[in-house]
């Protein structure tokens, strides 16, 4: 579904991500996780459209964002790692507003929209204004916006931070539901968290990808060391750096 | 068009939420009435028509209202994160300039119709020279040249908002813009082309709006504002798509 290629891109002469390749089929859930500053969330700008790399290439069934932009945005649903929210908004406005943008079918739109607030717990501050919600609500509303039209592809960076234990469970409840019909990309630092409902985990540092861990290959208690061992790796490199 | 109209119901609602909206448009409105009384008792018994009056007192002060009502437009966009979701949804950048740049558009028009209920309403009734009223067709060739001259304002107002984070960086960039750069270029003018000072004795600005005010139409100096609009409203679409490289 989703092939990343090769991507580089540099801020000036500082390169932040280097020569990164992966894929991610269908119904996975795949962890981006890394040191800070080790180029995650530069990583999900570039697929998200934000950022245009300086090279390699990536492809959502075939479509590549460089040659038809708009299709391409038209299939990822993105979270921002500071979720910005107009806040003069409603919940269900904001949410109805973007899902209109992205140019979802008048029919279809309140359903969406209520099946988003359900499905992210929001219906009782649906129409509470925006300015008025907690760092967690806002991020639920984030959440709201980006899984409401269904996209092929997810990206959501810092998805955890700011947000309750509970939540959090339902949250990787929501997100494994999501999974049947897309594909995931979450970056963060929770590998705790993370652990139990990623099927993949990608570290990052210093731009580059240096693992590839696949959840069913290791036991928990394997993984979460190899993972720690892999990121305290590379967080020692980028300060040597 | 659905995209272009879905952003601008959105930033008309934000400009009636905004404090600095409210702010300017009382500001023009206050500066408006000031002038156009000055101009009025300063005009006293002369031949200017009242549409003429009213034309000018207005164009003075457009370039200010345009310059303070779009330094929100992008700026608050940046400042705040969300154009990283706008810029992540599907929709093309030009949709999203002429989205913003027609909601600044619509709050000028309405201020302006609201200053025109001076000479169109109170008047008739303040003064018995005019008791038999002003018609609103008397008006509409000054309102044609004020919506052209405000469409340039604020083009050129989105353009600053766009290069600025901080509202008030774009503010006071937009009105050095919009109102020093006009100024100063036509005080040079006078100043060191003196062939030109006979010819420019007033500034062209407010020349076209009176010409237009007494009928004295000039397609040329229509497709020049409307040329003028269109450049930088693509420049501004052109910038927002460079920014996916700057960040």
């Amino acid at each position: 579904m989703l092939e990343v290629e090769h991507i580089t891109f540099s801020y000036g002469r500082r390169r932040v991500v280097d020569d990164v390749s992966f894929d991610i089929a269908p119904g996975e859930i795949v962890a981006l996780t890394g040191s800070n500053g080790a180029g995650k969330t530069t990583l999900i700008k570039v697929l998200a459209c934000l950022l245009m790399q300086d090279a390699g290439s990536v492809r959502l069934d075939d479509v590549d964002p460089l040659v038809r932009p708009i299709r391409y945005r038209r299939g990822i649903g993105y979270l921002s790692e500071r979720c910005p929210l107009y806040d003069e908004m409603r919940v269900e406005e904001y949410i109805t507003y973007r899902v209109r943008l992205k140019g979802e079918r008048n029919l279809r739109i309140r359903r969406r929209v209520s099946d988003a607030l359900e499905m992210c717990g929001l219906a009782d501050v649906a129409s509470e204004r925006i300015r008025l919600l907690s760092q967690g609500y806002r991020k639920r509303v984030g959440l709201a916006e980006a899984v409401a039209l269904r996209p092929k592809l997810l990206l959501l960076d810092d998805l955890l931070a700011g947000i309750d234990a509970g939540q959090r469970k339902k949250t990787a409840a929501l997100l494994s539901a999501v999974s049947s019909r897309s594909a995931i990309l979450v970056a963060g630092h929770e590998l705790q968290e993370l652990l139990p409902w990623c099927t993949r985990f990608l570290v990052m540092s210093q731009g580059r990808l240096v693992a590839s861990l696949r959840s069913g290959e290791y036991d928990r208690e394997e993984l979460l060391r190899l993972l720690e061992s892999h990121v305290a790796g590379a967080g020692a490199e980028g300060a040597e750096a | 068009m659905k995209t272009v109209y879905m952003i601008w119901k959105r930033e008309v609602r934000a400009f009636f939420g905004a404090f600095s909206c409210g702010f300017a448009l009382a500001a023009f409105l206050a500066a408006c009435g000031c002038t156009f009384g000055v101009l009025l008792r300063g005009n006293e018994g002369s031949v200017l028509q009242i549409q003429s009056l009213w034309g000018v007192s207005v164009a003075l002060w457009l370039p200010v209202l345009s310059a303070l009502l779009t330094t929100r437009l992008f700026s608050e966009e940046r400042a705040t994160g969300s154009i990283e979701m706008l810029m992540s949804a599907p929709v093309r950048e030009r949709e999203v300039v002429l989205g913003k740049f027609l909601s600044a558009l619509t709050m000028v028009v309405l201020a302006m119709l609201v200053t025109l209920t001076v000479p169109l309403w109170i008047l008739p009734r303040m003064s018995p020279h005019m008791q038999g009223g002003v018609s609103f067709l008397a008006f509409a060739a000054a309102l044609l040249i004020l919506l052209l001259q405000a469409s340039v304002w604020c083009a050129a107002g989105t353009l600053i908002s766009l290069f600025f984070s901080n509202q008030t960086a774009a503010a006071v960039c937009s009105l050095l813009l919009c109102c020093a750069l006009p100024a100063a270029v036509y005080f040079a003018v006078m100043a060191w082309v003196p062939a030109l000072r006979a010819e420019m004795a007033w500034m062209p600005l407010l020349v076209h709006v009176y010409d237009f005010s007494t009928g004295l139409f000039s397609a040329g100096f229509m497709m020049l504002y409307l040329a003028t609009t269109l450049f930088f409203l693509f420049v501004c679409s052109k910038s927002l798509a460079c920014l996916r490289l700057i960040d």
